[in-house]
């Protein structure tokens, strides 16, 4: 069954639930394929159930004759059987949540080294912290070598909850005890980190320009400035999508 | 037989239905209803995001393919889901057979 009014029945059904998934494109259309599918094999089941039911024969006249309507109630059987759309979006939830926080996780840990790098290469061709003493030794650094400490704390932070979730939102969740907030709390803390980081990298940048501006090689500073800039608005957002997220799973 | 009372038990009864071989999402809602004489009769659309956790688990494999002209998630067990379902029969066997032992009313004493 692909069309009439059955097929419109599935299509409203598969809608809603779509509308309540909150998913990537991508992901929403995998979910909504396969409850299709599903969705389909529960209408063939009810009528061929009818068409072989003890009144068979009256019913196979009786469906001749309005087949549009017992396609449409062999649909609706089937939506029934498969349950309100609002419950089956909510059994999804703590999945779909697993797979953004593993996603928030993944993209940090890949994107950390690359925007670690870029600063790397502007602290090298600025001739940053080639001097052979401690930070706070720096001469003319302060204040910003006093962020140095914190820098380090936040990436720390970041990457440890980073490699946590991912960790806790693979193969380990057979071993895991039932907790769906836990990966969606840990990776709003990895991407807070990060941007904790992002924040910590710009004092430095500025106790540069205050201190020593002419010191600055002005291209990879900048790049680097443009992609801690560009992360910290995604890791961001992305943290606090996460702390959405847990929030809307506080019945699990 | 509620819903809820399923609540834990629902993985273990999951890979069971696929131990036999591969199925899509309906067969193995199908095998759960027969299997349990209809006692389980659980929104059929609640099983597929169990199912996702399952492979997200490692303990099934799901792919599409073909089959009777419609275009199917087909799940199977995995190694690490047989031996996990393994060890779900026999952490049952003891829950069910304590369970029993407690609720079973206990014999009268033989008087003479």
């Amino acid at each position: 069954m692909t069309g009439g009014p059955g097929g419109q029945l599935v299509e409203d059904y598969l809608a809603e639930v779509g509308a309540r998934l909150p998913a990537p494109a991508r992901e929403r259309a995998g979910i909504l394929a396969e409850l299709r599918s599903g969705l389909l094999d529960a209408v063939d089941a009810y009528r061929d159930a009818r068409l072989s039911g003890p009144d068979a024969a009256d019913e196979a006249h009786a469906a001749a004759a309005a087949a549009d309507d017992a396609a449409a109630a062999d649909a609706a059987a089937a939506i029934e059987e498969f349950g309100d759309p609002g419950l089956i979006a909510a059994a999804f939830g703590p999945g779909l949540a697993l797979g953004q926080a593993r996603r928030v996780a993944l993209t940090l840990l890949v994107t950390g080294p690359l925007v670690g790098l870029l600063w790397a290469t502007a602290a090298t061709a600025s001739h940053m912290g080639s001097r052979q003493a401690p930070p706070w030794q720096w001469v003319g650094a302060l204040p910003g070598s006093l962020m140095v400490f914190p820098l380090a704390a936040a990436i720390a932070i970041a990457v440890w909850t980073a490699l946590f979730t991912v960790a806790a939102t693979g193969r380990a969740t057979r071993w895991l005890p039932d907790r769906p907030r836990l990966a969606p709390g840990t990776a709003a803390v990895a991407g807070f980190g990060a941007a904790g980081a992002d924040v910590a990298l710009f004092v430095l940048l500025a106790s540069e320009l205050a201190v020593a501006p002419g010191r600055l090689a002005a291209v990879p500073a900048a790049a680097a400035a443009l992609a801690s800039a560009i992360r910290l608005f995604l890791a961001g957002r992305a943290a606090c999508r996460c702390l959405t997220t847990r929030a809307a799973l506080a019945g699990h | 037989m509620r819903p809820e009372a399923l609540k834990g038990h629902l993985d273990g009864m999951l890979l069971a239905a696929l131990e036999p071989g591969p199925r899509h999402g309906y067969a193995i809602m199908e095998a759960l209803r027969a299997g349990s004489s209809g006692q389980f009769d659980l929104p059929t659309g609640t099983i597929y995001p169990a199912l996702r956790r399952l492979e997200r688990a490692g303990l099934v494999a799901g792919t599409w393919s073909e089959v009777g002209g419609r275009r199917r998630r087909v799940y199977e067990l995995t190694p690490a889901g047989r031996h996990m379902l393994d060890t779900e029969r026999g952490s049952w066997r003891q829950f069910s057979a304590a369970v029993t032992a407690m609720l079973e009313p206990a014999p009268l004493p033989v008087t003479s």
